[in-house]
């Protein structure tokens, strides 16, 4: 067994250690109480003008305060939620034929009015090179890595629409990660706007329908709550070295869990991902919620996140889904049936493989893998 | 009526799955599947069999039930509050063949091929019930079943099925009583099982 277990059994250690250190946990409590005490019309002005950005993510404050707790009564049905989500088998450069495949899962629950269920998938198979690549003929871009995942995020959010429209109002439209397309980021400016069109013209459906849209992110490894707080303390208090120090490795969801009781959320913030600034009045705002089992952050456009009542029934229906979750730590069954039907398994995806072997035989061509990957998959000894 | 599909077929039995949650045929149940006619017998014919297993269970095997329930929320009400429940479960049901028709004669012995995968299993009209039982021979396939049952008890849940169908029929259930304490001879504990399981008692 080349992994050496022993030298990770000790590591171990160390790592629990580390986690359950005291002082680590006076300084999330100072934390927590300094976030309390900040200005929020004065940090929000500070980051605003600042030129150029911070160089790490900052949760804007869209309030006078950061650290308020704010609870909501649950919804009553008839309501309804649709959840989509996606799984795909990407190209495979040991391939002789370059395709990929998307399937999108989706789920819509009705509660009341009489309860009812749909769950399917749409299974798409691209292999036309203007389905597999972006500006076909010219710049060649390949659909694949991230830009895959892009793809299936906007596909995703396509699938909403449709069916939301149909089931009883009000509809929680809600998705799994986060609506921040910040892997375009690094793009060309013609990725971008590939992307940004079809997703930008599904948020405008979903606006148009009037579907309160939002992505639930469990276990949110997100900073950037923290990091406004490290600006507004660490520039003025050189003295607080150690605290700001322990505020550029702390989780946002670290400090909320302290502040937040079952069933509260936290203030809301824009986000400062600067994608967001082509997002036009999609602008995608956060806050965190506390689901009775752990910190989840909620991802909202400023539609929704603007308009006390839809963002009022946002956090009262996420509440309800989690409260009507079938495992521990709970999680909405919309989105776990969502991924139940987008699920490529690996008999599937074997099939698949056998599927383009047989149509390629039908063809009188030879299914010839790389000598590689057939190594892996032989390992002979 | 159309009661569910096979989802698994054998020579000896199926397994359907249920058109309603929850809800699979009484157990020792006569159902049908009309199959078309091919091999030695060119016409269509119809396969009985006895329900002898009932269960429900996730769908994706990989998937168990959870419990549910809390103060406010418990039985019926779940479904309710969980919709998706009903897309996610299954109700199957397991057969036991006994016999076959076709030409309008009733064979009491396995038929030439299992009943074909995915065709529609439907229950039996009291008067189909009754020409299928009118003969005992059958009874013997179901003795022999090896099901998760005991087949004692399978026997007396289908004899107390068909005497209700034929319309409590005290002369037919005291003929069918002593067929089985002739096939049960040798083993009277079972047999046992059998007549204290189908004693109609006072109730007619």
């Amino acid at each position: 067994m080349p992994l050496q277990l022993e030298v990770l059994s000790h590591g171990m250690e160390r790592l629990a250690a580390q986690a359950s250190d005291v002082a680590r946990q006076q300084l999330l409590e100072e934390a927590r109480e300094r976030l309390g005490q900040i200005d929020g019309d004065a940090l929000r002005a500070r980051l605003r003008t600042r030129d150029p950005r911070f160089p790490w993510l900052t949760a804007v404050p869209t309030n006078d305060t950061l650290g308020a707790a704010y609870s909501v009564p649950l919804p009553s049905p008839p309501f309804s939620v649709v959840a989509t989500d996606g799984s795909n088998i990407p190209p495979d450069r040991h391939s002789p034929v370059r395709f990929y495949v998307l399937n999108i899962g989706r789920a819509t629950l009705v509660y009341g009015a009489p309860s009812d269920a749909r769950l399917e998938s749409t299974t798409y198979l691209a292999c036309e090179e203007e389905e597999l690549y972006l500006n076909p003929g010219e710049e060649n871009i390949p659909i694949e890595g991230a830009r895959l995942g892009i793809k299936m995020a906007v596909a995703e959010l396509e699938a909403l629409p449709e069916a939301a429209r149909k089931v009883h109002p009000p509809a929680l439209g809600l998705l799994d990660g986060s609506l921040i397309l910040w892997g375009l980021q690094g793009e060309e400016r013609s990725v971008q706007a590939a992307f940004l069109g079809d997703y930008l013209s599904a948020l405008d459906k979903l606006r148009q329908a009037d579907v309160l849209l939002a992505s639930y992110i469990s276990y949110p490894g997100g900073q950037d709550v923290a990091n406004s707080l490290r600006v507004s303390l660490c520039q003025d208090h050189p003295s607080e070295r150690e605290l700001c120090q322990f505020l550029g490795t702390v989780r946002d969801r670290e400090i909320f869990s302290g502040l937040l009781e079952a069933g509260q959320r936290s203030d809301i913030f824009d986000s400062t991902s600067a994608i967001l600034d082509r997002y036009e009045e999609h602008r995608i705002q956060f806050f965190y919620l506390n689901n009775g089992d752990e910190i989840v952050r909620l991802e909202a456009p400023q539609w929704v996140m603007g308009d006390g009542e839809k963002r009022d029934l946002v956090q009262g229906l996420v509440l309800d889904q989690c409260r009507r979750s079938g495992g521990y730590p709970s999680y909405p069954p919309a989105l776990q049936e969502a991924h139940e039907q987008a699920v490529i398994s690996t008999g599937e995806r074997r099939l698949v493989e056998e599927m383009v072997a047989q149509a390629l035989a039908d063809r009188g061509i030879t299914y010839f893998r790389s000598a590689k990957e057939s190594s892996k998959r032989r390992r002979g000894v | 009526m159309q009661i569910g599909e096979i989802v698994e077929t054998g020579s000896v039995g199926f397994v359907a799955q249920g058109r309603e949650l929850n809800r699979p045929p009484e157990l020792g149940s006569l159902v049908k599947v009309a199959c078309p006619g091919y091999g030695s017998t060119e016409e269509d014919r119809r396969v009985y069999g006895v329900v002898s297993f009932g269960t429900t269970t996730g769908l994706d095997p990989g998937r168990r039930a959870v419990r549910r329930s809390s103060e406010e929320v418990y039985d019926a009400a779940i479904y309710r509050e969980h919709p998706q429940l009903k897309q996610v479960l299954r109700t199957e049901f397991n057969v036991v063949l006994v016999g076959w028709a076709a030409s309008g004669s009733i064979r009491h012995h396995l038929p030439p091929q299992p009943p074909p995968l995915h065709y529609s299993v439907r229950t039996c009209e009291p008067q189909e019930v009754r020409d299928f039982s009118e003969r005992l021979f059958y009874l013997r396939l179901l003795l022999t079943a090896s099901d998760q049952l005991p087949s004692e008890q399978l026997l007396a849940a289908h004899l107390r099925q068909v005497y209700q169908a034929r319309g409590r029929d005290r002369a037919w259930l005291e003929r069918a009583a002593r067929e089985v304490a002739g096939l049960l001879k040798q083993d009277v504990e079972r047999l046992l099982v059998v007549l204290q399981g189908i004693d109609p008692g006072r109730e007619g």
